[in-house]
């Protein structure tokens, strides 16, 4: 490795849903899908929570299942 | 025959005792369809996250079902004819959930304290998270911050 490198390196972050004892997207579980939507109650776009593009579409389904249920708010004024 | 998962949600005027009659004419529905019902769960009334058919809260109630389609249809309909019921969702799932859901474990939990620890734990990483993700230029502009990620690259590219 030389002294070249990128100044604004940063380390990534892994996906919190695969490896061990990861929790499993439910659509039932509004306190895990809480930490993935915004206070707005918008979803949270992957490059901020480090969900990995598959995972991120399986909690996508899941917060808009929940909406449905109205565990979830569409929109938080 | 394919597995189920219903949730409904039930107006919140009704009683207790209505909603478990409820449940039981669905649940009458699937077993006359030559189907069975693995599990019923009772959540209880629930806060909406924002009002359906201006109701506040609901009872929620879901059932896992093992049956043939057409009484999984016949019982949507009953639900979407029947008018204490708010709103309801039929999921086809690969394998039913054994033992409580996480709404129930969540209820279970509630006495001890520990709950409360759990969410502001989660709540602190988030902040944190996006905290990082939102200033990044502001804390990549202090050299200390660089001179501390450094040794972390290093290793990483050794190993």
């Amino acid at each position: 490795m030389s002294d070249t490198r990128r100044p604004f390196f940063r380390r990534r972050k892994t996906c919190p849903f695969s490896g061990d004892g990861a929790p499993k997207i439910d659509y039932k579980d509004v306190k895990l899908l809480q930490r993935f939507v915004s206070e707005r109650g918008k979803i949270m776009p992957s490059r901020i929570t480090a969900v990995s593009a598959k995972k991120q579409r399986e909690l996508a389904t899941a917060i808009k299942r929940s909406r449905n249920l109205a565990l979830l708010p569409f929109i938080v004024k | 025959m394919p597995l189920y998962e219903t949730v409904f949600i039930a107006r919140q005027d009704i009683s207790t005792q209505q909603v478990e009659d409820l449940t039981e004419q669905m649940s009458a529905f699937i077993t006359e369809g030559d189907g069975t019902v693995a599990k019923v769960e009772n959540w209880g009334l629930r806060n909406l996250a924002y009002k359906v058919k201006k109701n506040r809260k609901g009872h929620y109630v879901l059932m896992n079902i093992d049956a043939p389609i057409p009484a999984v249809k016949e019982m949507e309909r009953n639900l979407l004819l029947n008018e204490d019921v708010l709103r309801y969702m039929t999921l086809r799932v690969d394998e039913l959930e054994e033992g409580d859901s996480v709404m129930m474990q969540n209820k279970t939990t509630r006495p001890p304290r520990r709950d409360r620890d759990e969410e502001v734990t989660a709540k602190e990483t988030t902040t944190e998270e996006t905290a990082e993700a939102t200033t990044p230029v502001a804390s990549e502009e202090t050299p200390v911050v660089v001179a501390e990620e450094t040794p972390v690259v290093a290793a990483e590219g050794e190993a």
